[in-house]
């Protein structure tokens, strides 16, 4: 008896503790619900920051670095981002996808690569995780019927025929087209699957030009004085382009030794609007039109994603690697608010009824069909002009207009 | 038969193959999904690896683009399905032959000519280079944009169409390292294994005792060629998506044989421990970088080289005949 009085006596010590335990949990309580509603969400970025494609995974990654500041202003929940190197290596993307979902991944980001974002896209499938692919062209991709994969990039289907009709709107503008072209291109994956596809899409567009040489070269060449000599020769107005950096810049130097400037370059491909090439070349690199995936320079948040880039990374211009990164944090972003709960299936659900019309790529907005496809996107003609770049059409999405023919490379001073 | 292929194993080394056996075999009851992953990697290389050692390790050959065999394996089964709905299994049916064929070509026209050595090596790269340029351009198998297997949720597995979850993989992997494992000893022991270790010595003197290299050297080739070619239909199947680019590239060749050269080249088990090594410290060091906070981009590429190059200078037999010294195991190496 005495031992149960003890024990249920109330000492002023005890009250005081108890109140204070009360009043703590009383205060937190308050806290915690916030914390839970509005708790970062996991997003794993997989993008191949290592290997092969490390200078483009690491590009894209800076999209990523600098997407919070923008996503807070626009009143979206927090992100937090947790890196994984695919190494571009196929294998490893498929392993650090895994990993990044053990890890606590809620949704997944990525991978640049298509064969690297097939391999994430069936372990994502598998576990009922969200996948939002910022870079990937094979169609294939979201044909396969999946659930929770989502793309907001154009098919390499997209890209040529979107291509063509931006160059068909720049020489109505003009009012001058070319009517023949020599086609150059590299002859490595990328330059011989795009080779196809012009050949097999082109005439569906009824071209003004008639391809009248095709001359692929290697990658690795260093010295392009015989594929010039013989585009020179060919008599043809301009040049349609599928090349990478350091080709592209070969080939433009080998055009100004030879003196030959032809009516325009039409590149469908990278190397002639990077950076690099840019300040290699400095006023050589003006005129090239490259017809890209790109971003609508008018819109607002394009202007925010360029200040906020070159804020982060002053001297580095915005590209696509940046905007379609950013715009797929934005997708996830987006449907974590709407949803309001991390729960994969919520969120899967609220990235298939996306509709941001505040966004930076050109089109009317970022929103998926059934097959998890943006195929509202459109692709941009850009032109290199004084160390930058312009978007010239569509028309839409243009901040400037197409300069036309190109400069004389022997009068640029 | 599995006791007569242990004959002359010391008793250590048959139990602790037996019980890492039964380990690997209960691993899906305990492991991650991840770490699962890991596993099946680590079993890829494992039967890879012990295939480039068949001609390597015990014919002295060495082959820099084995990635070939992988990626016609690979192809032919992956195209036959997409094509015309043939299962994995007549897939191999087919992919086999076609990877002893095109071995005994590329073993003919060196051995033919007495081409050897780094020779015979560059010939190997060229060959994977001429099928990855050629696979580029071939429209059958969609050329540069890849060729992609249907993917879709499997509610079981369905092994005759090798559709289903990475567990079934797994097995498949890992009774594939467990004959090959076997089927590697029964080579070594026969006839055939000790003209291959004797071309392997010294190619003269075999000939000089009567011993027909060319045609053993043949066998060697369309044997590893052959073997090699079951995990490219495995690795189609299970990653459903193939990219000239990525399968026949000479990284993939090389990615081959490290697990060989670390473990201890023509030695049983050295293929197999090399790729629990190399896969696992990869995966290990991604996971102490993570731990660490450190996220610099190729840090674990510089850590595995170093690593590597520690264990090469230290251990130029490779790891395995050292441990198993350490042991007591005696070495498995002939």
């Amino acid at each position: 008896m005495p031992r149960q009085s003890k024990t249920a006596r109330l000492t002023r010590r005890a009250f005081t503790a108890g109140m204070g335990a009360a009043g703590f949990v009383a205060g937190a309580a308050p806290f915690g619900i916030v914390r839970a509603q509005t708790a970062p969400l996991k997003v794993g970025v997989l993008l191949p920051r290592s290997g092969v494609q490390a200078g483009i995974g690491q590009d894209c990654w800076r999209g990523a670095e600098i997407a919070g500041g923008l996503l807070q202003e626009l009143g979206l929940p927090p992100l937090q981002l947790i890196s994984g190197d695919t190494e571009t290596n196929v294998d490893v993307a498929r392993s650090r996808a895994e990993k990044l979902i053990t890890d606590g991944a809620q949704l997944l980001i990525g991978a640049f690569d298509s064969g690297q974002t097939t391999a994430i896209a069936q372990v994502a499938e598998q576990k009922g995780v969200p996948f939002v692919i910022n870079i990937a062209a094979a169609p294939q991709i979201t044909e396969q019927g999946y659930k929770f994969v989502f793309r907001n990039f154009p098919t390499a289907a997209m890209i040529l025929g979107d291509a063509f009709k931006n160059q068909k709107e720049i020489f109505a503008e003009t009012h001058a087209a070319p009517k023949s072209v020599v086609f150059l291109h590299v002859n490595d994956t990328f330059g011989t699957a795009m080779a196809k596809g012009i050949s097999a899409v082109m005439p569906k567009f009824d071209m003004p030009y008639k391809i009248a040489e095709e001359i692929a070269y290697d990658p690795t060449a260093r010295d392009l004085s015989v594929e010039i000599a013989k585009a020179k020769s060919a008599g043809a107005d301009a040049l349609l382009v599928v090349s990478r950096l350091n080709d592209a810049i070969l080939l433009t130097r080998e055009m100004v030794k030879q003196r030959w400037t032809p009516t325009a370059i039409l590149s469908m491909g990278p190397g002639w609007y990077e950076d690099q090439y840019l300040k290699t070349l400095g006023k050589l690199s003006d005129g090239p039109l490259s017809f890209v995936p790109w971003y609508d320079p008018n819109k607002p948040l394009s202007k925010k994603l360029e200040a906020a880039l070159a804020k982060a990374y002053p001297g580095i211009n915005l590209s696509t690697n940046h905007v379609y990164t950013f715009e797929a944090l934005l997708v996830a972003a987006d449907a974590y608010k709407r949803a309001g709960s991390a729960d994969p299936k919520a969120l899967a659900e609220a990235i298939r009824t996306t509709h941001i019309t505040n966004n930076v790529s050109p089109g009317p907005g970022i929103m998926f069909n059934a097959k998890g496809q943006n195929d509202k996107l459109q692709l941009s003609a850009i032109q290199n002009r004084g160390g930058k770049l312009v978007t010239v059409a569509p028309k839409s999405a243009a901040n400037a207009r197409v300069v036309w023919p190109l400069p004389p490379y022997d009068k640029r001073g | 038969m599995i006791a007569r292929l242990l004959e002359g194993m010391p008793r250590a080394a048959a139990v602790l193959l037996a019980l890492l056996f039964a380990l690997m075999a209960a691993a899906p009851l305990f492991a991650g999904d991840y770490l699962l992953t890991v596993l099946i990697l680590i079993l890829y290389f494992a039967y890879v690896g012990q295939a480039w050692n068949i001609m390597m390790g015990f014919a002295g050959q060495l082959s820099l683009g084995h990635a070939l065999y992988v990626g016609l394996g690979a192809y032919t089964a992956a195209a036959l399905f997409v094509h015309f709905g043939i299962g994995p299994w007549i897939g191999l049916a087919a992919a086999v032959p076609l990877c002893a064929l095109v071995g005994a070509f590329v073993g003919f026209l060196a051995f033919r000519f007495r081409v050897a050595g780094v020779y015979f090596a560059i010939l190997t790269i060229a060959v994977a280079e001429f099928a990855r340029v050629g696979f580029d351009h071939l429209d059958w198998t969609r050329g540069s944009a890849g060729l992609f297997l249907p993917v879709a949720q499997y509610a079981r597995n369905d092994l005759w169409h090798l559709r289903g979850h990475p567990v079934m993989f797994y097995y498949i992997l890992l009774s594939a390292t467990a004959i090959a494992g076997l089927g590697c000893r029964a080579l070594l022991r026969s006839r055939v294994g000790y003209f291959w270790l004797a071309i392997r010595e010294d190619e003269e003197a075999a000939r000089a005792l009567g011993i027909d290299t060319f045609r053993y050297k043949m066998v060697a080739v369309v044997i590893s060629a052959a073997m090699t070619a079951f995990a490219g239909v495995i690795y189609a199947f299970y990653y459903n998506n193939l990219f000239p680019e990525q399968v026949f590239h000479i990284s993939r060749s090389i990615e081959i044989i490290l697990g060989p050269i670390v473990g201890g080249i023509g030695t049983l088990f050295g293929p197999i421990l090399g790729a629990f090594v190399l896969t696992g410290l990869a995966e290990m060091l991604t996971g102490a970088l993570a731990a660490l906070g450190i996220d610099i981009p190729g840090a674990k590429q510089v850590f595995y080289g170093i690593c590597l190059l520690a264990v090469i200078v230290a251990l130029p037999e490779g790891i395995w005949p050292w441990l198993s010294r350490r042991l007591g195991l005696g070495s498995d190496k002939p």
